[in-house]
């Protein structure tokens, strides 16, 4: 279990440091305007295949590049009901708050929990390397998290069924 | 004017190749009885010429692939012996079956692309991403 987990995360790793290769690139229909690629598709030319890498049925990550832009989009694993919606507001959570996180997209991808989207600006603001071990870090650090709540949920529940019941 | 030409001559191969294809499988179905995953694997690998555009073909190789590749079980040794030139196909095959989402298959590729990069590098990945025209 582990391991493979290990392995996830260092294929995603890898494939992450040859994708982030982004340069200033302006928009080719309209003066002026720079736009990330990877979002609005309109030129084929500037996309690099997208890559899916799976852990198994449950946990998948899409990346996809272009020239200069790069989306991260991440379906955590959810094994029963209450992770499911544990995960849905944890991570609407953090989406509202995508300000903060700057490389962190408002809405997910469809099919997906969360979404990332570095531009070439966050490459020249933020260290590469740096970028690439949140994102590893945070896919860690979310099944923690997800474990916790449900853990504290349980207790929570059980402490108020106690409670509740001592009066009968 | 080439294009056009390349596009007939693959419609009419189509048949042709899947034979070959056909071929290659009982050829490597014999290696593995053998005990030969490694060479079987170069068996899959080689023939995966870059021409091919249609999608049954495509699928009929990726098969064959799978097959070898869910076979090797060392993979270590198998790097050993694999050729460099192999390395990109590889790649782009792993990439493949890690998209398929079935645990067995994802668990195996894992396994392969981490020992992969750490022989090709980063520069078998981006061209294996960049590499929009022969995919696989």
């Amino acid at each position: 279990m582990a391991s493979t987990l290990r392995l996830y995360l260092t294929c995603i790793r890898n494939t992450l440091e040859a994708a982030m290769c982004l340069q200033n690139f302006p928009c080719q229909e309209v003066e002026r305007h720079n736009k990330p690629e990877v979002e609005l598709k309109t030129s084929p030319e500037l996309l690099l295949n997208p890559v899916l890498i799976c852990r198994n049925e449950a946990e998948k990550c899409l990346i996809e590049t272009s020239i200069n832009s790069l989306r991260i989009s991440l379906k955590v694993k959810q094994a029963d009901e209450l992770e499911n919606i544990l995960a849905k507001k944890f991570l609407r959570f953090l989406s509202m708050r995508a300000e903060a996180f700057q490389v962190l997209r408002r809405k997910p991808v469809q099919g997906y929990d969360i979404s990332f989207l570095i531009t070439n600006y966050h490459c020249e603001e933020l260290q590469k390397q740096k970028l690439i071990d949140f994102i590893v870090q945070f896919m860690e650090d979310i099944d923690k998290e997800i474990s916790e709540l449900k853990m504290s949920v349980s207790t929570r529940g059980r402490l108020v069924a106690t409670e509740f019941l001592k009066q009968f | 004017m080439m294009a056009g030409a390349e596009k007939f001559v693959e419609a009419d191969n189509a048949e042709a190749i899947i034979t070959r294809i056909e071929h290659k499988s009982r050829k490597i179905e014999s290696l593995l009885k053998q005990n030969k995953p490694v060479e079987a694997l170069k068996t899959a690998l080689e023939g995966s010429s870059h021409m091919i555009r249609d999608e049954r073909c495509k699928s009929a190789n990726w098969i064959v692939v799978h097959r070898a590749l869910m076979a090797i079980k060392d993979v270590e040794g198998m790097f050993s012996s694999l050729d460099p030139e192999y390395y990109d196909i590889l790649m782009k095959y792993l990439y493949r079956g890690l998209s398929t989402g079935d645990r067995p298959t994802c668990d195996q590729c894992l396994r392969i692309h981490e020992k992969l990069t750490e022989r090709a590098g980063l520069g078998c990945i981006l061209r294996s991403l960049a590499d929009t025209v022969n995919t696989i």
